[in-house]
């Protein structure tokens, strides 16, 4: 029992991607450039009032938020990666892989005061089950704070069926990369606006995880983890998300099945093609890169070659392909980099692929950056 | 510390025993042997006296001189003496070579001349029979499982956490069910290779925890320790600085397990297994919990209580159900087998993922598990998310290999956090997060000379609110450590 979801939801003035047209050609013939839209850079040196001002600046210059959330259901998937308490030496997550509460908080205040009328914030802890702000907990944050930061927020854990009664699906439009489709909690489909709030930072198996990557973590483990059912979904999580990297097992049967023949099963190769395949099947309407401080060397302490790092910047924009470009090249990364060229030296380019899927273009000479010029803003993650 | 030297404990070691083993046993036969504790904390050793065979004389014999020299130095010894119709002479004839106690696994029916020290297998414990010295075997060897090694490192990421074996809540259950008595655990060594290193592990997960290991060192361990091998010497110096830290800081023991969460059941019988279990897994988790024996719950005071979990499926007496509604009417947290509240209350879900009944009494609640209690990971997990982490009071970040324990003074003016590390490797990096808001505290681990001064920092706020608690960024953890921190809590 699923729902089919195959459409974009009524799309918002402000995202504006020609969506229709996905629906009814297959990916790779695309009359028509991938969308561009404006993405917003704004520095902001440190944690603290300032973000919620800097924010507010940044989403006035990308048209606005009242038109996109206003009366809507907003859903955010947060990027919380690893389990609570592992820390890159000493430091909280919240400095280094994980994005930070005030940049949570000042996103989910402006959208209350743009009129949205709830707010969902989402996350799939990893292997567990657990009532999400428990997780936050854990880490020593204080969920209360986001409850008081606008009306009616809620939580929902969507690593397994949590709240709702089936899993919601999403076909890719296009057939897919990797999969057909992906079967996953409802908190995506019953949302008007789905926002990806991330960190900027590199992947070991990505290159980089931005607003895009930030998606693979949508995925339930019930279905697409190393424990998942084999017929249906398990009740709970159990494991990791190892057979998306190595394809050593299929998903539950009951998802949408595999349409990638190569049989190619790195990591490199997989996880670019599910990562693009769910961002063309959900559509980002809004994507917030946290890059004020964060970690180089991969996308959390275990891949044991970071370091702290202050760049001092916040990046928004209603396209994902877009944003992460313009994240990219903040990074000191060219966006039009493929395998073999940092930051993608064992991957293929998530951008790349999501491109050929029509969601947006890499080019930055097709994209309109407004605030600070990146030129300004720009932090080399491999000279840091 | 276990002393095996003499044809009983060679008899014991299987079939064919190697020319080495023999020598390595001849060896610690020689009071000169007993060099090895100068200086050390150990003050007992326990040898083998009566097994009821033909061996025993022999055995008897061996250690004859190494008793007397060990008595020289004030070095007692506690025999092994096995049932059977020669136990109540074997007991006179250690009585008369100089042995102060008797570990015996069963009690004659006639008093003996001598203490006795009884013997209990872990899961055949018989609390009500505890000698005041009682020691218990079954246990498991505590540290990483091997499972999760690579090398002597704990592979973990951000999928893996490494699994522990410890026996804190086998020390932890014993202190609450034998009050006031010692408890010795007694497990050996495994046969696989270990780093060296583990040994004072074991030292540091019993003492952490108000119990103390029979130090039983592995043949190979002992053969090279005597030859004076220099990565086998300085392990034995560290188990026993670790030894030495612990007996330096005996005043601990009278410290009070802190926690927010109590777990009641009579730990006996038909419960044995699932409450042991949750205990177990509770410690496993990190969870800092008290217990209540069943027949007690009305003399434990409930201050400082945030949940009371009731494992037995046995029904409260009257008196306990109502003492136990009193805590929930006042806020408290009940999570009970069934529902044994007033008719009438409200019934809601709390979370899809706690497979829970929850009914509001007036200022608390009462959780009731669906399909009951079955499997005791689930049951600690869910006691631990029902309580809430809002409630911890100790949390430890980049703990991977660590645990720890918590405890206050009996003045209550004092917190005490121990830590003990589970791996060969240092623990790099731990912060300990404590509820408490006091800035500073003492460090102390074992082969320091005494405490350090650590500051601590406000756990990083939001913008706005109040500083959730104190974090204190430790130095490398080898085996164990401890912070202690002026005020409580609570």
């Amino acid at each position: 029992m699923m729902t089919t979801h195959c459409s974009r939801r009524k799309f918002l003035g402000a995202a504006g991607a020609a969506v229709g047209a996905w629906l009814a050609r297959p990916a790779m013939f695309l009359a028509r450039p991938a969308p561009a839209e404006r993405v917003a850079v704004g520095m902001c040196p440190d944690y603290g009032p300032r973000v919620m001002s800097t924010l507010a600046t940044m989403f006035d210059q990308l048209g606005g938020l009242d038109k996109l959330v206003r009366g809507k259901t907003v859903a955010i998937k947060l990027n919380l990666t690893g389990d609570a308490h592992t820390r890159l030496g000493y430091t909280p997550a919240s400095l280094t892989h994980w994005v930070h509460p005030d940049v949570i908080g000042s996103t989910v205040h402006l959208l209350g005061q743009a009129g949205a009328t709830r707010i969902r914030l989402l996350e799939s802890p990893i292997i567990t089950a657990e009532p999400l702000q428990e997780f936050m907990l854990e880490a020593n944050w204080e969920p209360r704070q986001f409850l008081s930061a606008a009306p009616r927020v809620e939580f929902e854990n969507t690593n397994f069926l949590g709240y709702g009664k089936k899993y919601s699906r999403f076909m890719v439009p296009g057939g897919g990369l990797m999969f057909a489709g992906y079967d996953l909690n409802h908190s995506y489909e019953d949302c008007d606006v789905f926002i990806s709030l991330a960190k900027l930072k590199e992947h070991f198996t990505a290159g980089v995880t931005l607003t895009m990557k930030n998606c693979f973590g949508m995925t339930p483990c019930t279905i697409y983890g190393d424990g998942s059912g084999v017929d249906e979904p398990s009740l709970v999580p159990m494991g990791g998300r190892g057979p998306f990297h190595s394809g050593q097992r299929q998903p539950s049967k009951s998802a949408p099945p595999m349409v990638d023949r190569s049989g190619i099963k790195e990591g490199g190769y997989r996880v670019p093609r599910v990562v693009a395949d769910l961002v063309a099947a959900r559509p980002v309407h809004l994507g917030i890169i946290d890059g004020i401080h964060t970690m180089t060397g991969g996308e959390g302490p275990w891949v044991g070659k970071g370091k702290h790092v202050r760049p001092g910047v916040l990046v928004a924009g209603t396209n994902c392909v877009n944003t992460d470009a313009v994240c990219m090249a903040l990074m000191g990364f060219d966006p039009m980099a493929d395998r073999g060229t940092p930051p993608f030296e064992t991957s293929d380019s998530t951008l790349r692929l999501a491109e050929s899927l029509g969601v947006g273009t890499r080019d930055l000479r097709r994209i309109e950056v407004v605030g600070t010029p990146i030129s300004k803003a720009r932090f080399d993650f491999r000279r840091a | 510390m276990k002393w095996p030297c003499g044809p009983l404990d060679l008899s014991q070691q299987g079939n064919a025993p190697t020319s080495e083993l023999k020598d390595t046993l001849a060896a610690w036969a020689q009071p000169a042997a007993l060099e090895l504790l100068k200086g050390t904390p150990i003050n007992c050793l326990v040898v083998e006296w009566a097994a009821g065979n033909s061996d025993d004389s022999g055995q008897q014999q061996t250690l004859k001189p190494l008793i007397e020299a060990g008595r020289r130095t004030g070095i007692s010894f506690a025999g092994k003496v096995a049932a059977g119709p020669a136990m109540a002479a074997a007991v006179q004839s250690a009585r008369a070579a100089g042995i102060s106690a008797v570990v015996l696994d069963q009690l004659p029916k006639e008093p003996l001349d001598l203490p006795v020290i009884r013997r209990f297998p872990q899961d055949g414990m018989a609390w009500d029979a505890a000698t005041p010295i009682f020691s218990a075997t079954g246990l498991d060897w505590p540290g990483l499982k091997l499972d999760t090694m690579h090398g002597d490192t704990a592979v973990a990421g951000p999928t893996g956490v490494p699994w522990v074996n410890s026996n804190a809540w086998f020390s932890l259950l014993g202190r609450e069910l034998a009050p006031g008595k010692i408890r010795w655990l007694d497990f050996d060594p495994p046969e696989e290779t270990r780093h060296p290193a583990t040994y004072s592990m074991a030292v540091a997960d019993s003492e952490a925890y108000g119990s103390r290991w029979i130090i039983s060192l592995s043949n190979d361990f002992r053969g090279a320790l005597l030859k004076g091998i220099p990565q086998v010497t300085a392990a034995w110096h560290e188990t026993c600085d670790t030894l030495d830290f612990f007996e330096h800081h005996r005043d601990w023991q009278e410290f009070q397990s802190e926690g927010i969460l109590a777990v009641i059941s009579d730990y006996r019988g038909d419960h044995a297994f699932l409450s042991n279990e949750v205990l177990n897994l509770l410690n496993r988790n990190r969870e800092q919990f008290r217990i209540i024996e069943r027949s007690e719950t009305l003399s434990k005071p409930l201050t400082g209580l945030k949940a009371i979990l009731w494992l037995d499926g046995t029904t409260p007496t009257e008196a306990q159900l109502a003492d136990l509604l009193g805590f929930v009417r006042q806020g408290g947290l009940l999570i009970a087998p069934a529902y044994w509240g007033p008719a009438g209350a409200s019934e809601q879900i709390r979370d899809p993922a706690i497979d829970y009944r929850m009914y509001n009494v007036e200022k608390g609640q009462i959780a009731v598990p669906v399909e009951g209690f079955v499997n005791p990971y689930q049951v600690a997990v869910d006691a631990h998310l029902l309580a809430s982490r809002r409630n911890d009071l100790v949390r430890l970040f980049n703990p991977a290999t660590t645990n720890c324990h918590a405890t206050y003074d009996p003045a209550r003016k004092a917190q005490l956090v121990q830590i003990v590390n589970y791996s060969a490797q240092p623990a790099d990096f731990v912060t300990l997060w404590v509820r408490n808001h006091a800035r500073a505290g003492r460090l102390w681990k074992p082969g320091a000379p005494g405490a350090a001064s650590i500051s601590g920092s406000a756990a990083e706020p939001f913008s706005g609110a109040a500083a959730p608690g104190t974090e204190f960024d430790l130095p490398a953890i080898a085996v164990a450590c401890a912070v202690e921190i002026e005020g409580s809590n609570s």
